[in-house]
């Protein structure tokens, strides 16, 4: 067990003198993931799915709080729930396969049964069994999750019921999932197809390599020069063009900027052509709708963390990927393709070919991230090596609080900085890292 | 679905096996018609495929050859870490038999597919398994494909996947 000092210590944080620093241990130390599991993963909120997985009544669907299975039931009258899917009697699980519907779920073992309330509706030959009174005192549901909520679709669950209000937990970073989910007026839909990849290197790889702008050009020159050369080759008609792939070739972004969060929330935004977004050719429509502001924040790219595990990237298309840390150097992703509702079939088409292009782990960009990753958990072997230095791009531009663009979105993010695309920010980990090290902080013996 | 392909026909995804464990990209290429379109759907659930490429999402979907050639042209380009030093891989196609209900001129092959994968730089090795639906048709210099589909049955993927190891 790592005391307060030890967590203290992950850490390196002097403003005055410019020091920001992530100990190599965050990374690597089995006692740091144990931790982790215990403090961010199942000592506050986590996202364990989207509604739209469980449209209908009796719907379910299978999720994970840090190594936790649980099951989310929508009841009879409509209402969701989330509970541990574990048989109260032999401890099996209830709920099996990724999603599906069932008004009974009966446990494959001794076939108690519980209803999509997680009521348990049926204790195989009870009245045979002399049970003391004992057991008849004792309830047989399922065991709810102490806390769970919505918020526009998206569904969040605690298992320590000592934890802010969900509202509160998301604070500011609602407006990142607003600017999803008002993409159409009849909200957005996850198309079917999720894909699923491992890489044998720390969660936080990824959680901090979706906020780096710093990388593309060097981790994914394949990718953009195949946008070059397929614009060299005029206009082809198996391809989709992508967002970067301006008339005159590609185009990269010149303007960027980031926000963190107290809560751990980060967001990189950066300004791209918009000839080629899927959202284009409604932006009249949009920018009726949700006013002009908006309208052009969704057309930004933005690359959103909700600590700790889900994450909104908008660039070549939107990607939601949910993070489960199997251990220090395990991790698993499940990868969605979000699209708005109502879409024309020419933009959904497109929207698919980027998606694919870009983001799955058997496209063009995604699998040199994976990768990239692998060989990080293999260098921190280094031992001898204590800090890393990827926490301070950006510093001279960083400020404490909301700068023009925070105000902008009436916003109040912990850090914001904007600058030339360039910049590359680091300093957008700050705020992710200090509640990472809050959390761990919250269950360390002093 | 009972009668065994021609020869020279099952020879077509034979030589596909051989030559992508070969590293002969050209070669592979040479297989394909321009048109012939390549696509590995995603699933939906336990045992139902994603069914419209325009609609759902797949693992890979190219309506022409000339996507296989831009992958092959990232292998080649030195410019993805993902494809530095590729895997060694052994392909086996087995269970080659003819569907019934192609057009004429063409040939609906169903076969049964592995490809094991072993990682060098980390002396790890995985193996990827499935099925093939070709769709194969005559040309002057024999049978050329058309269309191939590929189901891949273990679909959580250990880091990455690529047209070389499927």
């Amino acid at each position: 067990m790592q005391s307060a000092a030890d967590i203290e210590r992950l850490i390196d944080h002097h403003p005055r003198e410019g020091v920001f620093r992530v100990h190599r241990d965050a990374f690597r130390s089995e006692a740091v993931f144990e931790l982790e599991m215990r403090h961010v993963f199942e000592g506050s909120w986590i996202y364990v799915g989207h509604a739209s997985q469980l449209p209908r009544p009796h719907d379910f669907l299978c999720s994970w709080i840090g190594r936790r299975p649980v099951v989310l039931m929508r009841a009879a009258d409509g209402s969701l729930g989330c509970f541990i899917n574990s048989c109260r009697h032999k401890g099996a699980l209830v709920c099996h396969g990724s999603r599906g519907n069932a008004k009974a779920h009966v446990c494959r073992y001794h076939g108690w049964a519980y209803d999509s309330s997680g009521r348990n509706v049926a204790i195989k030959a009870r009245a045979q069994g002399a049970y003391p009174e004992a057991f008849d005192a004792e309830s047989h549901d399922l065991v709810r999750v102490p806390r769970f909520g919505e918020y526009r679709g998206f569904l969040f669950a605690s298992l320590a019921a000592d934890v802010a209000p969900l509202e509160a937990f998301l604070g500011d970073a609602r407006v990142f999932i607003d600017l999803v989910v008002d993409q159409s007026a009849q909200g957005i839909e996850l198309l079917p197809g999720d894909v699923s990849y491992t890489y044998r290197a720390n969660w936080k790889l990824q959680l901090e390599n979706t906020l780096d702008a710093y990388h593309l050009t060097s981790v994914h020159p394949s990718y953009f020069r195949l946008l070059d050369r397929r614009a060299a080759m005029g206009e082809r008609s198996d391809v989709a063009p992508a967002v970067w792939q301006g008339h005159a070739g590609r185009e990269l972004e010149t303007e960027m900027g980031s926000f963190g969060f107290e809560q751990g929330h980060a967001l990189v935004w950066t300004k791209a052509p918009v000839e080629r977004h899927p959202l284009f050719a409604c932006l009249a429509e949009l920018e009726q709708r949700v006013g002009a502001l908006r309208a052009d924040w969704m057309l930004r790219t933005r690359q959103f963390c909700l600590f700790p595990n889900l994450q909104l990237g908008s660039s070549a298309a939107l990607q939601m990927r949910v993070i489960r840390p199997l251990a220090v150097d395990l991790t698993e992703m499940t990868t969605y393709c979000v699209a708005p509702v109502g879409e024309s079939p020419e933009a959904r088409r497109q929207r698919l070919r980027q998606y694919e292009d870009f983001y799955n782990p058997s496209g063009l960009a995604t699998p040199d991230d994976t990768a990239t990753y692998e060989d990080c958990q293999e260098g921190f072997r280094s031992g001898e090596i204590e800090w890393q230095q990827g926490t301070l791009r950006g510093t001279g531009a960083m400020r404490a609080g909301a700068d023009e663009h925070a105000r902008e979105l009436g916003i109040a993010p912990a850090t914001s900085m904007h600058g030339a695309f360039d910049t590359a920010d680091e300093t957008v980990y700050h705020a992710l890292y200090l509640a990472w090290q809050r959390l761990l902080a919250r269950g360390a013996p002093r | 679905m009972s009668a065994l392909p021609p020869p020279e026909a099952a020879s077509v995804l034979y030589r596909e096996a051989h030559y992508l464990d070969a590293q002969r990209w050209d070669d592979w290429l040479a297989l394909y018609r321009e048109d012939a379109e390549f696509w590995m759907p995603a699933w939906k659930d336990a045992h139902t495929l994603t069914a419209s490429p325009d609609r759902e999402v797949s693992l890979i979907y190219y309506s022409a050859r000339a996507g296989l050639e831009d992958r092959v042209w990232r292998v080649r380009s030195g410019l993805s870490v993902a494809s530095l030093t590729l895997p060694r891989t052994a392909h086996a196609v087995s269970g080659i038999l003819l569907a019934d209900g192609a057009p004429g001129g063409m040939l609906e092959l169903r076969s049964t597919w592995t490809c094991h994968v072993y990682d060098v730089e980390r002396a790890t090795q995985h193996v990827f398994f499935g099925r093939y639906e070709h769709r194969l048709r005559r040309e002057s210099g024999g049978w050329l494909i058309a269309a191939k589909k590929i189901v891949l049955l273990n679909d959580r993927i250990p880091t990455m996947i690529d047209f070389y190891c499927v």
